[in-house]
């Protein structure tokens, strides 16, 4: 799941609470179509990339020195392109996500959301900088007048493009497209075939085992996030993460998926009544179990009555090796609920 | 209550004229205006438990109410009464507070976050999860206590050492830069660490929903006390409304006033921020429609703009609850929209620099 607090955490934080809600609302985005991301190595080994938006980067030689936004240079490092500076929306030293890769060498030049440390990005002399981009709606709206996901403003856009190219990847529609399109720049990268394809039947292996716990369960999964306000419930098909797991054969909850983009609302008083789901998969920001059950009128809930609630979910990169893993955490999950009521 | 003064200056004369009120009101006026108020106030109340997103019937609400044992789903007793309850206290916390702010600085613009209490609050808050990873009401309620006092007294100390107690001013500049520093501080924690980001996120968000009676009890001992405060202040900020010469002339000790009004101001703010979060506009706007009916004279104006606090909180968090469908809109968003509203006609008539 896209973290919610993310895009707008600082103007959140600057504009007091008034406006999470909105921001909430506006941070929940994804799509449908994924634009085929063209790139092709032209001759005498000049680089071209065109990326989601239609940017097309013309280089003169591969890029080599690449600087990326945390949620993509994990998905790069697992193809075994390494970044030489990275930026996060919080601090990169505690991102568990790298645990597995030794960043050690690489420029750390961004731990907050929007924070990029410009001097020493320019130091670290990349040749191009990935970020993403999430689409505004449910037909995939890409908004490419605005500053891209991971970057504060247009303004810093505008002084990341004099350090070096920016491309965007979409994340948004088909989970599988956004897969194959970071993988794709992973590739034009240079990443190596047979570790792409090590990668691929991990991927799978993995999936085959959540669409076979799929078919074993027929518990429905409930992805959320919660606070004061109430119950935020992601819609599947809006969310390519939870749309490449419904697709796989996993039931989640999806009661109106017709209406507003992204999240389905409950307040306290409604959640326990409304809302559906053997098991909770609870966003690691906002409300955790304990939280939830310290509200009288969602305690009743029969999945929290059971039990069958994960404190501290959230999205994996969204390359194949990381999707492997926690799809296997997922298919774990199935195969210990039991369906309810 | 001033008759013992040598030569009186009934303050609502002054305050006649500071804010061009139309009339001054009588006090038979002013005692029914409170009555009249207080029934506004329980009419929010019985609003507040009968209506929510969950539309259950008045009929299931009113047998709920009557026996708790009958209350599915628990939306009665598990979210109406919490949030109706703490509604009532926050409201009039924020507005008491709001009218001895105003008071004190004779800035009408003044809200309780002016003295850094607000700020305080917030920081001791995050360093509380920071530190110790913890964000219980109980917990919360003492760092917010502990942060805004600290705040309060920093600002009234770097005042103090400046030039002095006497003008409301060197206390509002101190105040405007300790928040500043406690703000920058607060942004540094919080977007160093997600999880005190994410602990804070929940708290900043000034709402009545999701939150329970536990701590309650004790965040109500802190408010009376600052209430105690407020109500021994009422006779210093009558003074203080002729300016502080005048005030000082009439033997008011300026400073024994400032630290009352400071107590009863951090208080009453830290009790309702400790429950809630940051809830804004009601102790800006409450004082200032109570001023309109009551007039000047702190000893009506205090329990009006309380009054008018909780009525105000209660029924800007109803309307939130039902224009949201199955969700709910938070009370601060409600307000911000009301209470803005509220500030655009304040400011249209023209009365705001004259306090």
């Amino acid at each position: 799941m896209k973290n919610l607090a993310t895009q707008n955490s600082r103007t959140a934080l600057k504009r007091s609470a008034l406006l999470v809600v909105p921001a909430l609302t506006l941070a929940a985005l994804a799509g449908c179509s994924s634009s085929d991301t063209g790139a092709a190595s032209t001759a005498a080994g000049e680089w071209s990339y065109t990326d989601a938006t239609g940017t097309t980067v013309t280089l003169d030689h591969t890029p080599e020195r690449i600087a990326s936004y945390t949620d993509y240079a994990v998905g790069l490092m697992s193809y075994g392109i390494d970044p030489v500076a990275i930026f996060g929306r919080f601090d990169v030293a505690s991102d568990t996500r790298f645990d597995e890769f030794d960043i050690t060498d690489t420029a750390v030049v961004g731990n907050s959301y929007g924070e990029i440390d410009l001097e020493a990005l320019a130091e670290a002399a990349p040749d191009l900088i990935v970020t993403g981009i999430y689409p505004t709606d449910r037909e995939g709206t890409l908004d490419t007048e605005g500053a891209y996901y991971g970057v504060a403003d247009v303004e810093q856009q505008e002084q990341l493009e004099k350090i070096a190219p920016v491309v965007a990847i979409e994340v948004g529609g088909r989970g599988l497209d956004v897969i194959e399109s970071l993988t794709a720049l992973a590739e034009d990268l240079g990443a190596d075939a047979s570790t792409v394809a090590a990668a691929k039947a991990e991927f799978d292996a993995a999936a085959a085992d959540l669409t076979a716990a799929g078919e074993e369960s027929d518990v429905e999964v409930t992805q959320m996030y919660a606070d004061a306000d109430g119950i935020y419930v992601v819609k599947p098909q809006d969310e390519p993460e939870t749309q490449l797991y419904s697709e796989l054969g996993v039931t989640f909850t999806d009661l109106n998926p017709d209406t507003d983009y992204y999240w389905d609302i409950y307040s306290w008083e409604n959640a326990a009544q409304m809302m559906t789901g053997d098991v909770l998969l609870v966003n690691n920001e906002g409300f955790q179990e304990a939280d939830l059950l310290a509200q009288p009128t969602f305690a009743s809930h029969p999945a929290l009555a059971a039990g069958q609630v994960h404190d501290g979910w959230v999205g994996a990169a969204l390359d194949y090796h990381s999707q492997a893993a926690h799809m296997e955490e997922l298919a774990t999950i199935l195969r210990d609920s039991k369906k309810l009521g | 209550m001033r008759q013992g003064y040598a030569y009186t200056v009934h303050p609502d004369t002054i305050q006649r004229s500071a804010t061009q009120a139309p009339r001054r009101p009588s006090p038979l006026t002013r005692a029914v205006v409170i009555v009249v108020l207080a029934l506004v106030t329980l009419l929010a109340t019985v609003l507040s438990l009968l209506l929510g997103s969950n539309l259950i019937d008045v009929g299931a609400v009113i047998g709920a109410l009557l026996d708790p044992a009958n209350d599915p789903g628990a939306v009665v007793w598990g979210s109406r009464v919490p949030r109706t309850v703490l509604g009532l206290m926050v409201g009039f916390c924020l507005g008491i507070a709001g009218a001895v702010m105003q008071g004190q600085t004779r800035n009408p613009l003044a809200d309780p976050g002016i003295f850094g209490v607000s700020a305080g609050a917030s920081l001791a808050v995050v360093i509380g999860v920071y530190v110790l990873g913890t964000s219980s009401v109980i917990t919360t309620l003492l760092l917010a206590l502990a942060g805004a006092l600290v705040a309060s007294v920093v600002v009234f100390g770097v005042a103090a050492l400046g030039r002095g107690l006497t003008s409301p001013v060197p206390l509002a500049i101190a105040g405007t830069a300790v928040t500043a520093l406690l703000v920058a501080i607060t942004s540094y924690l919080v977007l160093s660490d997600e999880t005190t980001l994410a602990a804070y996120r929940i708290w900043v968000v000034g709402s009545l929903s999701g939150r329970t009676l536990d701590g309650a009890g004790a965040a109500a001992l802190f408010a009376l006390a600052g209430l105690v405060f407020a109500v021994a202040n009422v006779r210093s900020l009558n003074s203080l409304a002729l300016g502080t010469e005048l005030a000082h002339g009439l033997g008011e000790n300026l400073v024994r006033a400032r630290i009352v009004g400071l107590l009863a101001i951090t208080l009453l703010t830290a009790s309702a921020v400790a429950i809630t979060g940051p809830i804004g506009f009601i102790g800006l706007t409450a004082p200032h429609i109570a001023r309109r009916f009551v007039g000047g004279d702190h000893q009506w104006l205090l329990p009006a703009s309380g009054l008018i606090g909780a009525a105000l909180l209660l029924l800007c968090d109803v309307i939130g609850r039902m224009i949201g469908g199955n969700a709910e809109v938070p009370v601060g968003v409600v307000l911000a929209v009301v209470g803005g509203i509220a500030f655009i006609v304040i400011v249209r008539r023209g009365k705001v620099a004259t306090l």
